[in-house]
């Protein structure tokens, strides 16, 4: 790997000092009392707003609770390769937990998790973007978790179909994406990052479902564009769990929908 | 639903497939193949040293005083008059750039197509504008081999009436060196399908049509469901095909055909397994011998 | 060869074909292609197989090594994925070509391979708290014929079938403990691997749902869903891909067929 010498970088080898300090540990039989207070059903608020990057052609901010994340939209522009020609319009994108956002510091190259993430961003956000409008040309979508406290994923799905509806490019339908953290017979809807921590980490018994699910849903047309699990689940426990997901995702479609049109009145108001 | 998963060490030992006649002069590159002055320096071959060596691995062929050696894997080396099967790869000025699986992109010019309306129809500029509407990227077209140009590049021509557009069927893809010089390759077999034994190695299984409408100058094609009879007979020539391929049989029509019958005994699937395949060609190679083609 | 692109009539034949349920070479949807599985090929690495599919040819080759373990996990051992898409495979994967391909790979079977359950990774910890057994499972794609995912996953899963973990002895020192690997090739551990998942693809074609896709299927596809399952029936990971978007009650369906595939991942 290459490295930026021009960066400040640690010693070579290091420990975060939260692995010596006693973890919160999650008490995984009472579940239904959640750290935050909320019950196992309801979703963090939502906060949602556009314009944010006044230099991007679209960009929104979104906050639940702790986690926040900010995404900006470039183009549509020229694709400047030859090989990459098609007559279908390309969407890139990237990305990117700051190193500041997590528990652990993260490095500020790209990591595998991240591609990972991005690919899934990526193939959630494509099936609503009606790309043959936009031949030989090439959209970019930029996306920073400032500060991660789970549901990252689904917080930055939803966001960046914000910022490319802000942008004016066109589009099928919004993309609202929610996740549920799923531990035995309980799912955690919309889980914060202990909880996300405590299932994925959590030694439990070889029968027991322990997992997370991510699913991304355009809500007019009623499809799911990207659905994505971790752990281990049942096909039951992992079947009912999306279709929660795809209910909450109706549920969050409204502040979406509000926020875009705010966004379109304060344009108007500039105008005039 | 069935999964058919085997250990390698429970493959047939059959892997000595060979029962032909002797194939000749096998020479690899380098090889001196005579240090005769007489003879004429053909394909596959260099001089050197007052000898004449070989630059492929093959079988050395003699016509008169002429020497050439013929590499037993290759890519399409066209001659004129060879029926090739193509894809469509680029729309360029006049021309279709056409995947032929020669050692460049083959060309068709618009000048030697047949449009709809009659071969004597003269081509305008409109025509130019509709290039794409009659042949696209991808599509699939049956040509035959106009020129050779100096490069080795080839120019097609369709301007017959059982060449042009493909519609509904299976490619499948062989060597070159397996299908037989023949007088047609194109057949339409008594077991309800046609084939057309592309010359590069690309072969054309088709359902069988009845007329070919002169009206639209055969770029029209026909999206309609094939039956699944037809389906069934296209899918069981699809493998049979690819079975002689793989035990490096010669491919013409007579063979095609026996395999087929050979086939009928299994479910069509079961000619993805290799002792099937080894067993239907095998019973193949048999009969032929016998008719002593 | 001239597979790139096909033209609007063979997607037909192969939609329709698929709505017959006999495909074009005449597998039904659920049918899956000749496999060969070969293990115990290469003498370098701890555990190799090799897997070929029709046309698609899989190899992978499995090194294990001792390392000091990742502080936030101190008690188990870890497991590394790297694809190499080889360009002897198409000229395509060449120089950076691959590396797309190969990082979906391996982010799909990191996810499918992260539960608790899917090796024993407890016994790939030498000393608690201080030194692990890593285990780099490293493929290699030879040749690509449709359906990489899942011929990908049944070779790990036949190459970790096949790991030989060498046995450690500890002595204890007065500077701390000592370890001592055997050199006796034949004093070594296997890896449970009955819990570990392989990996399904549902491809969508039209209606229909088609396992084992060839390249040209998997053209005519808009959207596919990979699953990591388990003999069990457990559900590891899924991921959906592919620019199409999918109905929800059709994932429910596609995951059922995918669930009666369950008997595949004994090998």
């Amino acid at each position: 790997m290459p490295l930026d010498t021009r960066r400040l970088t640690g010693p070579e080898s290091s420990q975060s000092p939260y692995n010596f300090a006693p973890v919160n540990k999650l008490d995984l039989t009472q579940l239904d009392k959640r750290p935050d207070g909320r019950s196992i059903k309801k979703l963090r608020p939502l906060f949602l707003r556009t314009n944010v990057v006044s230099q991007a052609r679209g960009s929104s901010y979104i906050e639940m609770n702790e986690t926040k994340v900010i995404c900006a939209v470039y183009g549509p522009r020229e694709v400047l390769r030859r090989e990459d020609f098609s007559l279908k319009g390309q969407l890139t994108c990237d990305f990117k937990f700051t190193t500041f956002s997590c528990r652990q510091r993260r490095q500020y190259q790209q990591d595998s998790q991240e591609k990972d993430l991005s690919v899934l961003v990526l193939e959630a956000l494509e099936p609503a973007v009606c790309l043959h409008k936009y031949p030989k040309s090439q959209i970019n979508i930029f996306i920073t978790v400032l500060q991660h406290d789970g549901s990252a994923l689904s917080a930055a799905i939803t966001c960046a179909s914000v910022a490319l509806a802000s942008a004016g490019i066109e589009m099928y339908d919004l993309v609202v994406a929610s996740s549920a953290a799923i531990c035995g017979s309980v799912t955690l809807i919309d889980p914060t990052a202990q909880e996300e921590d405590a299932l994925l980490k959590a030694t439990v018994k070889p029968d027991n479902n322990a997992g997370s699910v991510t699913v991304a849903f355009l809500p007019s047309l009623s499809q799911v564009s990207a659905i994505s699990s971790d752990g281990e689940l049942s096909f039951e426990i992992l079947n009912k769990s999306m279709q929660e997901c795809v209910a909450n995702c109706q549920k969050l479609y409204p502040v979406l929908e509000h926020t875009l049109v705010k966004h379109q009145q304060e344009l108007e108001a500039g105008r005039s | 639903m069935s999964v058919d998963i085997r250990l390698a060490s429970s493959r047939p030992a059959g892997a000595d497939l060979y029962h032909g006649e002797n194939p000749g002069n096998i020479v690899t590159p380098g090889d001196i193949i005579t240090a005769d002055t007489g003879f004429m320096r053909g394909h596959g071959t260099y001089m050197d040293d007052e000898c004449l060596h070989a630059s492929v691995a093959g079988t050395v062929e003699r016509v008169n005083k002429l020497i050439s050696v013929r590499p037993l894997k290759t890519r399409y080396n066209g001659e004129i008059g060879d029926v090739v099967i193509g894809r469509i790869r680029e729309l360029a000025q006049k021309r279709w750039k056409v995947e032929t699986h020669s050692r460049m992109d083959s060309v068709l010019m618009l000048s030697s197509v047949n449009l709809p309306g009659g071969e004597l129809r003269r081509r305008s500029e409109e025509d130019e504008k509709m290039m794409r509407h009659y042949l696209k990227e991808g599509d699939l077209i049956s040509a035959e081999v106009q020129n050779v140009m100096s490069d080795g590049c080839l120019s097609l021509h369709t301007r017959s009436l059982k060449y042009g557009k493909l519609g509904q069927g299976s490619l499948v893809c062989v060597s070159p060196s397996l299908v037989l010089r023949r007088k047609t390759h194109f057949h339409n077999l008594p077991i309800g399908a046609s084939i057309i034994l592309g010359n590069n190695g690309y072969i054309w299984i088709s359902p069988t049509v009845q007329d070919k409408s002169e009206e639209s100058g055969g770029y029209e094609t026909n999206l309609q469901p094939v039956s699944k009879s037809d389906r069934e007979v296209i899918a069981r020539l699809r493998n049979c095909v690819l079975a002689l391929a793989e035990c490096k049989m010669l491919l013409f029509d007579t063979c095609i055909i026996y395999t087929y019958e050979a086939s009928l005994k299994y479910p069509v699937k079961d000619l993805l397994k290799p002792e099937v395949v080894v067993e239907v060609v095998d019973l193949v190679r048999q009969r032929l011998e016998l008719e002593g083609s | 060869m001239g597979d790139a692109g096909l033209s609007e009539a063979e997607k037909t034949f192969i939609l329709h074909s698929v709505q017959d349920d006999f495909r074009e070479d005449g597998r039904g949807n659920e049918d899956f292609r000749h496999m060969e599985l070969e293990t115990s090929l290469i003498s370098n690495t701890n555990g190799s197989a090799r897997v070929r599919l029709a046309n698609t040819d899989v190899l992978v080759g499995v090194k294990v090594q001792l390392t000091p373990v990742d502080p936030e996990r101190p008690e188990v051992g870890r497991l590394e994925f790297f694809i190499d898409c080889s360009a002897n495979a198409t000229p395509a994967f060449e120089g950076r070509g691959g590396e797309e391909l190969g990082s979906e790979i391996s982010a799909m079977l990191t996810r499918a391979y992260a539960f608790p359950g899917a090796v024993d990774f407890h016994s790939l910890c030498v000393l608690p708290g201080q030194q692990c057994w890593l285990l780099y499972v490293d493929v290699l794609l030879l040749e690509c014929g449709g359906n990489l995912f899942d011929a990908v996953s049944i070779a790990v899963k036949a190459a970790l079938f096949n790991l030989k973990i060498p046995n450690v002895t500890m002595t204890k020192d007065e500077g701390g403990v000592e370890l001592d690997l055997s050199d006796d090739p034949f004093d070594f551990k296997r890896l449970d691997v009955s819990g570990a998942p392989i990996i399904i693809t549902v491809n969508k074609i039209g209606h229909y749902h088609v396992v084992d896709a060839s390249e040209k299927e998997e053209e005519c596809s808009l959207a596919r869903l990979m699953l990591g399952v388990t003999e069990k029936g457990t559900i590891t990971a899924m991921r959906k891909e592919g620019s199409g978007s999918l109905d929800p009650n059709s994932i429910s369906d596609m995951m059922e067929v995918n669930t009666r595939f369950l008997c595949l991942p004994g090998i």
